[in-house]
């Protein structure tokens, strides 16, 4: 049967429905709670997917990771507090709107965009990932090795306030992927002994601890933080004017998020951030901005959920996680015993368009629910911190635990989770780690196999085209931020205002 | 959000010159060196290889390669701050708050709950948390507070010992039903 009818087979399944219902439910949920984040819910969720088939668990988790994108608006624009990072630019036009008694209309816009971006970007991710896996079939280990280094060089460009601080983060995630057994040699690195660690670092109590742990005690940190009430809100769809008026800014914003979510490592707040600026920038209505123009909801939102289709692209047609939440998603396709990458294309076409179809599937429900329920969503982030928090505490200990059934394991979230916040603090995030983890193995496995290859002569990494260009985009990734800003000095010295500050 | 860098306004209270190199960020530097230092003399405690096995890259190698990399990196840190100061971003935005006692005692609690799973079983210890760390909080309302204690570990357990076959640790409690 073709790959598309049997995808769609897979997932037409009243079970795997109410999965993603539940993954959505959750999504949105955890996108309106400040704090609580689309990884650290994937995180929790995956010691509950073990148990499932591959395409349920994997559906679950990609409709929780749109859910959750979109979730984090309803609370940007309620009450001013955006629920997750990608909503923080929502917050800028879609406050103001709910300030002056048009809360519904931007919400309305932000599930109507939000479904808009996401549905783009699933069309764009249905036709390039076998394309791009098609391409990355004639990869060699050496090709490999390259494109797993520049997806770590994306590292420097990821979200976060230091690019240097990323690359520390990420390069102890490469290190912690080496512990255990080294699969060449047989030889024990960095076990001290413990033989729970022979198997190497589990990435399930690993990315709870970051997500979870650390993010509980930064909550300990804001107890003293309160929170204003919401309003009564009535949500009724954006009028046929406000889709007219948005409706360039929605294709701008789409197109920009997809492929902001295509490159390795960049996440959906980056996407965010230049949609909105994108929709600033094109408006005739800039002086709106700021004060709750439509376009600002409609920017940022059709940007974000673009970028959870593009972000599925690198994952599952590269093994090259496109965010934090894919990274997570990929760590579970492997524990589910699948090999991400253009093998899995070739081999089970149907799990992508299955995927797919769950996705395309998440983001009809999230309208659906976002709509019915926003005022319902936006009371949750009135649930007490002091017994939310618990409540994470105790599925971060028993879902690192179930695992592997493993009291290590516990322990080995609660010293990721107390390192992670202390890190957090000095500025090396967890996701950086988490993509340096996850593409460790890759990086080391590819880079043997070419030196055995190569007789150990590193100069041949450099014969073939496809690495040179990689090589030059790894360049791009570490310097490009840095490029950039000098580039932006000039201009500005330029500028005949001269209004340079310090000149 | 970004503002206009206070180091390089004209005119009203000037801030004494930065210095060249952060302090906080060195002790920092000197920390991540530390620990690569220390990774790096375990890479040398690696067991040898059967000559059989030799051919291809030592299992040394890329740990090495990547700790040379941290390490190197680490070097600028201390410096950091100047970049960053240009575009006019404070470094110290994140860590200048102190961490509260409270953060502390919530760690301490998680580290002590997770301490006494293996006795007590991971159905007291949940429940343990449920009734320490949202008083520890501030939560003041005992009914609720029991309730939640009783309700929630329950419902977790039920979730995950009924429905996705886990075996928790049994501990005293556990054995007590036993």
């Amino acid at each position: 049967m073709d790959p598309v009818l049997t995808g769609l087979a897979l997932i037409a399944d009243p079970f795997n429905f109410l999965l993603i219902l539940i993954g959505v439910v959750i999504g949105v949920l955890v996108g309106a709670l400040p704090g609580l984040s689309s990884p650290m819910a994937v995180a929790l969720l995956m010691p509950f997917t073990i148990g499932l088939d591959p395409i349920p668990a994997i559906a679950m988790m990609a409709a929780l990771y749109c859910a959750g994108t979109y979730g984090g608006s309803i609370t940007a624009i309620l009450i001013n507090t955006p629920g997750a990072p990608p909503a923080v630019a929502t917050a800028l036009d879609g406050y103001p709107m709910a300030a002056r008694g048009e809360a519904g209309r931007a919400l309305g816009m932000a599930a109507a965009a939000s479904v808009f971006g996401g549905i783009f970007s699933l069309l764009v991710f249905i036709v390039a990932t076998p394309l791009l896996a098609k391409i990355a079939l004639s990869f060699r280990p050496q090709e490999y090795f390259a494109l797993a280094l520049f997806g770590l060089s994306m590292l420097a460009s990821i979200s976060g306030r230091s690019s240097l601080r990323n690359l520390i983060s990420g390069g102890f995630g490469v290190l912690a992927a080496t512990v255990g057994i080294h699969l060449v040699t047989g030889a024990e690195r960095f076990t001290f002994g413990i033989p729970y660690l022979v198997e190497g670092i589990g990435f399930v109590p690993v990315l709870i601890g970051l997500f979870a742990i650390g993010e509980l005690l930064a909550q300990a940190q804001t107890l003293d933080v309160e929170r204003v009430p919401v309003r009564a809100v009535a949500v009724r769809l954006p009028s046929r004017a406000d889709f007219l008026k948005v409706r360039g800014t929605m294709v701008r914003s789409a197109i920009i998020g997809t492929f902001i979510g295509i490159l390795p490592a960049e996440g959906t707040t980056v996407a965010a951030i230049m949609g909105y600026n994108e929709a600033k920038r094109w408006s005739k209505h800039k002086d709106e901005f700021g004060k709750g123009a439509i376009e600002g909801i409609a920017g940022p939102e059709a940007a974000n959920n673009a970028g959870t289709g593009g972000a599925m692209v690198p994952t599952l047609a590269l093994g090259i996680p496109g965010s934090g939440t894919t990274a997570i998603i990929l760590a579970a396709l492997m524990m589910h015993g699948f090999r991400p990458g253009p093998h899995l294309i070739r081999e089970n076409p149907q799990f992508v368009y299955a995927i797919f179809f769950a996705m395309l599937a998440a983001n009809v429900m999230f309208a659906v629910l976002g709509l019915a329920g926003a005022k319902l969503f936006a009371r949750v982030t009135f649930v007490p911190r002091a017994f939310l928090w618990p409540a994470v505490f105790a599925f971060s200990m028993v879902g690192a635990y179930s695992f592997n059934q493993s009291l290590f394991d516990v322990w080995i979230m609660l010293i990721a989770g107390l390192v992670g916040f202390v890190a957090k603090r000095h500025g090396f995030g967890p996701a950086p780690f988490v993509m340096g983890l996850i593409l460790g193995g890759m990086v080391e496995e590819t880079w043997s196999q070419a030196m055995l290859i190569f007789d150990n002569d590193w100069t041949r990494f450099f014969e073939s085209p496809i690495c040179l260009l990689f090589y030059a985009f790894t360049l791009a990734g570490l310097f490009g931020p840095l490029l950039a800003r000098g580039a932006g000095r000039l201009v500005d010295r330029l500028r005949p205002s001269g209004d340079v500050l310090g000149e | 959000m970004a503002t206009a860098n206070p180091d390089r306004k004209g005119g009203g209270a000037r801030r004494p010159a930065p210095s060249l190199i952060h302090r906080t960020d060195l002790t920092l530097a000197v920390v991540v060196l530390a620990i690569c230092a220390g990774l790096a003399y375990q890479t040398t405690r690696f067991e040898e290889v059967p000559a059989l096995l030799q051919q291809g890259v030592p299992p040394t190698w890329f740990p090495r390669l990547v700790l040379i990399l941290i390490g190197a990196l680490a070097l600028m840190l201390p410096f950091e701050h100047i970049a960053h100061r240009r575009q006019g971003r404070d470094i110290d935005e994140d860590r200048s708050r102190r961490i509260e006692p409270i953060t502390f005692a919530t760690a301490g609690l998680l580290v002590a709950v997770v301490a006494i799973m293996p006795w007590a079983g991971t159905l007291a210890s949940m429940a343990l948390a449920a009734v320490l760390l949202p008083l520890l909080w501030g939560e003041r309302r005992y009914g609720a507070v029991a309730a939640f204690a009783v309700a929630f570990p329950l419902a977790v357990t039920l979730l995950f010992v009924g429905g996705l076959k886990v075996n928790f640790v049994p501990g005293v409690v556990g054995h007590l039903f036993r």
